[in-house]
């Protein structure tokens, strides 16, 4: 579903992602982890078209974003790790102009948004302006926004941030049931027990590097570690990649 | 004191940092151009006054008292500037900015926080006022063969004027965040100071200052003046600074010293004053301030009108980029009280047209109000250019750090770009065309000439807003905490000297053709071979210059997008390599 081939981005001498290979199926929690600065945001911002590799390319659901980027984000709902919004759109005027862009019919598009609402507890601030709101309340807004057109990939960086504790459990069940009905979901993260719990497969990537895949139990093995604790894995693999 | 001192340092620290930041030939640029300006600016209000001084030195008996009418007003609209821009910058200070959150969590005391922002917005609102009321003073001096004494009465009186306006300022902002919300109160004093700045304008237009030059009217000059009564209250600010100036212009130093002292004094006791004041309201005020803004206008689900999402003939995206740019524009209160400011900007242009008094020129009529006619094309052009910088060049910036809904959305640059082409060419085609009919049809200009001035405004519009729309595509801000302002960056330079190479380059080549037509139709005589062939090759390099505004900004600014040279809040990189 998501194949990322020899991904590549620079910042001008920096290497913010190099030469990433990866690819992620059907229905599968992916979890992105590494340390700050490690190229997660820029590897997901890639994915969700919002930046252009240097080299290497993004393909979803079999296309190729670089050369069709319109038919590929069409598939995606993309959730960025700061919840910058329309301040002067009320929320339900926000989700209709994502239905529209997604090309949601009016007739679907009232009866998703009432529903969409009422799950992320948003139906009372629907004819709010965002300025108005919180930020876990953009966040949910953006949530809300990101599955309106039921989309075959959710890419999402750090998926929590803002979020109360009903809020992540809320988000913890709704990756869940739309994985098991076939959505792939991409997400960055700093939790590493919200990876641990929800993810099928972890990668961990350091210095723009991808050093590391696999399931909790792979990750173990090549961390060479008893426990089933990601943080002691995440530590020794990414201090062994530190030392010169 | 030192407290103080640490909470400015920031501020100095970002300004000397500023070279840092890799962007500094586009600075020069900028600094250059808008010096240069300014450095003119400066030099044409002396240059202004002391002509205006001199004059007036060489009327017998009255020359006096209307070089001090005119100190005494100029120092009352100074001092008005000074209140009004004290508003602005000190609700930002104190109230709206960013690090308020960060500076407030700091182990200092409310009472020198606030004394450190306020000393802030003092210099901020006063540093421009400052450097303009120089040239007036001068001139005062020269005129008036002043010593040094005059001088550094000047120098001296100027800082407790700007104190003086700052903490009034301050305190009319403390008062009002009592009641409103900060966000409101910009927008409020935003709009009583354009209807305040309007009301002058049209006021003063309807005056028609030009009759003046005319020696008939010289009687009601007498009459006006008699009326021209400038408010001269002892207990104004503005007077202790006048009679400062005044007595020391005459060489009475006791007394300019006694004025001098009253305006230090009150100076001084208003720093107290609002001190004082700040710790019983000012964190109110705040608090109220970080509160959730509320709206004048809220509707029921049900109720709720939605009349802008049946525009159905558009495709879905179109739709949703339309609708939200309206909503968004009306929404802001900075746009339309812009808006407001326009409208009367262009009813006194129209106006002006009305009331030219061409019969009294040498030049035969009918020359004259088709010169007139066809010279309008490019001030229309000209107006329609700087109404597009302040509102159709910021357009891309306006989305802000939100852009990224753009980018990861289903829809190319290129569908987003013409979407905001056309919300703005619409209504800016109508403006301009109302504005070339209108003033043709003041001016009675031949059927050929309002045929050739609608129909080239008709084919500049498009090129005006593409440029508008593809140079802030090229050159965006989606940083910036104000977007509208971006027109004063160096795209928004750039974008001006096109418009003005645009507009000139149609205008030139039109000219020669348009002579010709105009001169045959007069002497009843008919085109030769040559002419037709001048005529159709230059209305076809117009035509072709025309397209080339609409087609080319646009694919540039799609193309600097798509080469993914717009990065937005990227963690901990700034700059992209494709640069």
């Amino acid at each position: 579903m998501i194949e990322l081939k020899n991904l590549t981005k620079h910042f001008g001498s920096v290497v913010a992602v190099n030469r990433l290979n990866l690819f992620v199926s059907k229905g599968e929690i992916f979890g992105f982890i590494g340390p700050n600065g490690a190229g997660k945001t820029t590897t997901l911002r890639m994915m969700g078209g919002v930046l252009s590799p240097t080299e290497g390319s993004v393909i979803i659901d079999g296309i190729n974003i670089a050369e069709e980027p319109e038919e590929a984000k069409k598939r995606i709902g993309f959730i960025p790790d700061r919840p910058f919004l329309y301040e002067k759109l009320t929320g339900m005027e926000f989700l209709r102009f994502t239905a529209d862009l997604y090309g949601i019919e009016d007739g679907l598009f009232y009866k998703k948004s009432e529903e969409v609402l009422k799950k992320f507890s948003l139906d009372d601030w629907a004819e709010e302006l965002i300025e108005s709101y919180s930020h876990g309340m953009k966040q949910r807004l953006i949530l809300s926004a990101a599955i309106l057109h039921e989309p075959k990939v959710i890419v999402i960086d750090e998926p929590m941030v803002g979020l109360d504790p009903a809020g992540i459990r809320l988000v913890k069940t709704l990756f869940r049931e739309v994985a098991k009905k076939g959505t792939t979901i991409f997400m960055s993260t700093h939790s590493l027990g919200m990876a641990e719990d929800v993810c099928n497969r972890i990668g961990i990537i350091h210095k723009g590097s991808l050093i590391a895949t696999g399931t909790i139990e792979e990750l173990k093995c090549l961390a060479q570690v008893q426990e089933r604790d990601l943080e002691k894995i995440f530590m020794i693999l990414t201090e062994e990649e530190t030392i010169p | 004191m030192k407290e103080i001192l640490i909470l400015l340092r920031p501020r100095f620290l970002s300004f000397k940092n500023r070279r840092i930041t890799g962007k500094s030939k586009g600075r020069k640029v900028i600094f250059l151009f808008f010096g240069t300006i300014g450095i003119a600016f400066w030099g044409g209000t002396f240059f202004i006054f002391y002509r205006i001084l001199n004059y007036f030195k060489g009327i017998e008996s009255f020359g006096d008292i209307l070089a001090f009418k005119l100190l005494s007003t100029s120092l009352i609209t100074l001092f008005s500037l000074l209140i009004f821009s004290g508003i602005l910058a000190s609700l930002t200070k104190l109230y709206l900015a960013k690090d308020l959150s960060l500076v407030h969590s700091m182990p200092v005391s409310r009472e020198k926080l606030f004394l450190a922002r306020w000393f802030e917005s003092t210099i901020d609102s006063s540093w421009m006022v400052f450097i303009y009321s120089l040239p007036l003073f001068l001139s005062y001096g020269i005129v008036y063969k002043a010593g040094v004494f005059y001088y550094a009465m000047a120098g001296i009186n100027i800082l407790p004027f700007c104190l003086i306006a700052s903490s009034l300022s301050v305190l009319t902002v403390m008062m009002a965040a009592l009641f409103l919300p900060a966000g409101r109160i910009r927008s409020v004093f935003v709009f009583l100071g354009l209807l305040l700045f309007l009301l002058l304008i049209i006021s003063f237009r309807l005056i028609r200052p030009e009759k003046f030059v005319n020696p008939e009217a010289f009687s009601s000059l007498l009459l006006y003046f008699k009326n021209l009564e400038s408010p001269k209250s002892p207990l104004l600010p503005t007077t202790w600074f006048f009679d400062a100036l005044q007595t020391s212009l005459s060489g009475s130093m006791k007394s300019a010293l006694f004025h001098s002292s009253l305006s230090w004094s009150f100076a001084i006791t208003m720093i107290f004053v609002i001190a004082w004041i700040s710790g019983a309201i000012y964190f109110k005020g705040l608090s109220k301030s970080q509160a959730a803004p509320v709206r004048f206008f809220s509707f029921p689900r049900s109720k709720r009108p939605r009349y802008l999402w049946h525009l159905n003939f558009l495709s879905g995206s179109k739709r949703a980029f339309i609708v939200k740019e309206i909503k968004i524009f009306f929404r802001d209160q900075t746009q339309w009280s812009q808006i407001f400011l326009i409208v009367a900007l262009i009813a006194i242009y129209l106006y002006n047209f009305s009331v030219l008094p061409l019969e009294r020129s040498s030049i035969k009529l009918e020359y004259l109000q088709n010169i007139l006619s066809f010279l309008n094309m490019g001030l229309v052009a000209f107006v329609l250019s700087a109404v597009s910088a302040r509102f159709v060049f910021p357009a891309v910036s306006l989305e802000g750090e939100a852009f990224w809904i753009v980018r990861s959305s289903p829809v190319s640059i290129r569908t987003f770009l013409w979407t905001k082409f056309f919300v703005y060419f619409f209504p800016l085609l109508f403006l301009s065309e109302l504005l070339i009919v209108v003033t043709n049809i003041l001016l009675h200009v031949t059927p050929i000439m309002m045929v050739v001035s609608v129909l080239t405004i008709l084919f500049m519009v498009p090129g005006i807003i593409s440029m508008g729309i593809g140079m802030g595509a090229i050159y965006p801000d989606f940083k910036s905490e104000n977007p509208t302002q971006s027109f004063t960056s160096l795209g928004g330079l750039i974008y001006m000297t096109l418009c003005m190479g645009f507009i000139a380059a149609v205008i030139v080549l039109e000219a020669g053709p348009v002579y010709n037509i105009f001169m045959t139709g007069i002497r009843r005589g008919s085109l030769t071979l040559f002419q037709w062939i001048w005529i159709v090759g230059s209305f076809s390099m117009v035509f072709a210059l025309c397209i080339g505004a609409l087609v080319i900004p646009m694919r540039l600014g799609e193309k600097k997008i798509l080469q993914g040279d717009l990065e937005l809040h990227v963690s901990g990189h700034g700059t992209d390599s494709n640069k």
